[in-house]
Formats: structure tokens, sequence, C-alpha cells
């Protein structure tokens, strides 16, 4: 065999030395193998590029460190380990950042060394696969439980386009008493022209709310970026503003 | 032609068993797709390569328009997405990518485990693997910074934190991360540095070693 090597210089398929017979299915890496891990590959590639070109990557607004109304998630494949913080408050916060992680990685480079049966198949290793396998349950459950929990606090944002697109931008009644306090307090949020910022559009919103529901509708808030009442601390005050904002009735 | 060009370079450099080396070994049966269909699990190390590649490649493209400071970053990755030829597409495998190295890599890994090839003497070779992981890891977190929108900057606030909550080093995690108390422009640069340079350092190493082993020791022998 070494002698046949040393007369072809250039490697290529030196199909001579395989013998059929005894050596069924093995194959020389270069390039019968590799051909075909490139056909594997470019398949691959294709599928790839076909999902990237129907799932454009989306860019949120520019970073904004002053807006505290973001909720932040992590990648998708951090979201478990995101998920295992949330059962550890408090001062037990180390055990979620630290010791759960850090045990676990520990084990899984110490692999070989936890396992060092010489046996490999994983039926006859039922504690390395039923570890693995619960392993993988845990991960997949947190990550579920993470992306739910999420879901449902997007669910509690306020709605920023509940109310139809407002044609008719003037601010009805700006000399009101009602309209003085909630430029000094509510604009903040929900913007000068009431078109919103952090807080959600309120232009046109005496369309949908009479007084009495926008009272209540302040009163509770919406915790925990708009504090009951909106912060303010005298009713009087609240009762104005609802007053003034269900004048709202822009087209 | 070819056969002349070859014969001058390898009579000079004798790049014959180098060549040999790499290439010129057989793959035994098991882990041949071509004859058997459920031999496809093996093929997850290599996409996983071929999806680092294209991570790769596609990350030196965006770095000829991305400019990593808070005033440009925003508006260079815009750039790339709304006006640069085909800036969309380039960005949208950058950062799908991102996903399915994990996704390949984690099912490399699972192969790997579940067939035991990991047993001695390759032992070494499931340590390089690992790290890899951690490494790939850490590329998903230093990337997800550096378009400076909203979602990448509220998440390394967080994730910043949770660092932060680490017994004694924690605070120096923090500042060695962030480069002070808040998320601000030295952490950007500072991401795009690990991300750019000490990241992709480590993972050639890295990788190399690891391929370096399989040549060395071969595919582990049918279960």
């Amino acid at each position: 065999m070494a002698s046949e090597y040393g007369k072809e210089r250039i490697p290529g398929t030196p199909r001579h030395r395989i013998d059929k017979e005894t050596r069924h299915g093995t194959e020389p890496f270069f390039p019968n193998f590799l051909l075909k891990e490139w056909i594997v590959g470019s398949v691959f590639l294709v599928a790839f590029i076909l999902w990237v070109i129907f799932n454009p990557t989306e860019l949120t607004e520019r970073a904004n460190p002053a807006d505290t109304s973001f909720i932040p998630v992590p990648d998708w494949y951090f979201l478990f380990l995101y998920q295992l913080l949330k059962y550890f408050p408090g001062e037990y916060v180390t055990i979620g950042t630290l010791v759960i992680p850090g045990l676990a990685s520990l084990a899984l480079l110490l692999v070989p060394w936890l396992d060092r049966r010489k046996t490999r198949h994983p039926f006859k290793r039922p504690i390395a696969t039923g570890a693995m396998m619960l392993a993988l349950v845990v991960m997949s459950w947190l990550t579920y439980e993470a992306h739910m929990q999420h879901e449902a606090a997007l669910g509690k944002l306020p709605k920023q386009d509940s109310l139809p697109t407002i044609k008719d931008t003037a601010i009805i009644d700006p000399k009101d008493e009602g309209a003085q306090i909630f430029m000094n307090t509510c604009a903040a949020c929900h913007g000068q022209d009431l078109k919103g910022k952090v807080g959600p559009q309120l232009l046109g919103i005496g369309n949908k709310y009479d007084k009495e529901k926008l009272l209540e509708t302040i009163q509770k808030g919406f915790p925990p970026n708009m504090p009951s009442s909106g912060g303010l601390q005298d009713p009087k005050q609240v009762e104005k503003v609802a007053e003034w904002l269900a004048k709202q009735k822009q087209k | 032609m070819l056969k002349k060009t070859y014969d001058w370079i390898d009579e000079r450099l004798n790049i014959t068993p180098i060549w040999r080396d790499v290439a010129d070994h057989d793959v035994p049966a098991h882990v041949n797709p071509a004859n058997k269909m459920s031999a496809f699990v093996y093929c997850f190390g290599g996409l996983t390569f071929l999806i680092i590649s294209t991570q790769i490649l596609s990350g030196m493209f965006l770095a000829m328009y991305y400019v990593p400071d808070i005033v440009n970053a925003y508006n260079s990755v815009k750039y790339i997405s709304d006006e640069v030829l085909l800036g969309n597409i380039v960005r949208g495998m950058h950062f799908w990518g991102a996903s399915l190295v994990i996704i390949m890599m984690f099912l490399h890994m699972l192969r790997v485990f579940f067939t035991g090839a990991y047993k001695a003497p390759r032992e070494l070779n499931w340590v390089v693997g690992v790290l890899i992981f951690f490494v790939v890891l850490g590329f998903g977190f230093t990337g997800y910074l550096l378009p400076w929108d909203q979602k990448a900057y509220w998440a390394t606030s967080v994730g910043t934190q949770i660092a932060s909550t680490v017994p004694f080093i924690g605070k120096y995690i923090q500042i060695l991360l962030v480069g002070g108390q808040d998320v601000g422009a030295v952490t950007l640069t500072r991401f795009f540095a690990i991300h750019v340079f000490f990241l992709p350092a480590a993972l050639l190493v890295l990788l190399a070693l690891h391929f370096i082993m399989i040549r060395k020791q071969g595919i582990a022998g049918p279960l």
C-alpha cells in the first residue's frame, strides 16, 4: 500500500486500494466523502438562504437609556438561564447565577470522567442517557416558561395603537385647567402633543371613553410603568385631567 | 499545467505529506450517509463548521460598513439593511446564522454524547468541544449589543447586571465588560473588540485543536 501511495503525487482518489468486498461503504475522505458532504452542505445552505430571504432581520428603535418601559429579553438560547434566575430572588440570586450554571458547566466539561465505563450504546448506560434527557427536558421547559412569561408581560403593556389613526391633531381646549396639569406631569410619558411616547397615544381618547371610565383608568394606572392616579396626589386634579381628556374627540 | 505547478511547489516545500495527512484517509462506513441514511447525524459537526465559516465571512463583510460607536452604530446597521447592495441578506445571514450555529453545535454535541464518542481516548476533544460551545455563547452575548437598538441595549444591561451579582468578583466582571457603571459608549467598543478580535482568536485555536485531534484519533467506531 505504502509503495502505491508514493506513485501518485497529487492525492486524488486511489480507487484501486479499496477492496469493495471486504470494506463495504468505506470511502476516501478526499474527494469522494468530502464531495458528498458538500452536497449535504449545499442543500443546507440553500435552505438557510431561503429562510434569511423570507425572514428579514428586524431593527428596533435606537437604544434609549431613558426609556425603562422596554421589557428586556435575552436571545432564545439564553432564555433558560434567564428563567432560572427568576426562581432565586434576593439573597439567593447567586444560586441561579453561579452555583447551578457553574455546576452544570463543570459537569458538561467533565462528562468523560463522570462516565468512564467502556460501553458506548446509549441504552447500555442509562444514567448518562437519563441525565442528558432530564437536562434537555428541564432546559426546554425553562425556555418555554420564559417565553410564555415574556408574552404575558408584553400583553400587559398598554397597547400603543389601540386608537384609530387621528387626522385632526389639534388639541381641544388647551387652556383648560386639566390641560395645565396634564402638560406638567402626564405629558412626560404621553407627549405634549398627546401622541404618546413611553405611554400610549391619548389623542382622540374621548371618542372611546367618557369621563367616568377615564377617571377610573387613571386612578388604577398601569403598573409598573404608570403609577395609580398617574402620580398625582390630589384627587381633584385627577378629575380635572379626566374631564379634559374626555373632551378630546378628534376625527 | 496544474500538475507542473503542483510539482514546482512540491519540490520546494514538500507539501505532499501534509496534504496526505489532511485529506488522504478512509472514512469508515458507519458515518457515511451515502451508505446508510441514518448516518446523517454525523454531518452535524461539518455543518456547524460550514455555518461558522459563513458567520466569519458575513461578519467580515458587515465590518466594512459597521461603525462601533454609539452615535453611528445604529445608523450604520440601518444603512447596511436599507441601502447596501444585498446588505439585508448579509446581515440576515449573520443574525440567523448565530442561532443556527447554536442549534447545529448542540445537535452535534448530543450526537457525540449519545454515541459515547467522548470516551477514552477522546476525552480531550470533548473538553475542547465544550470550550468551543462557551466561546460561541460568548459570540452570541457580545454580538447582541452591536446594532445598538433598544432590544440590544436592554438585554445587555440586564445581562451585565446579572454578571455583577457573582460574589466577590462580580463587580470586577461588570467593570471589565461594561467599562463603568452603566452600559454606554465604552461598553459598545469593548463588546465589539471581544466579538471581532478576542473570541475569533480563541475560536480558531480551539477549532484547530478540535480538528487536529480528530485526525490524530480518527472517528469512533460503530456502536
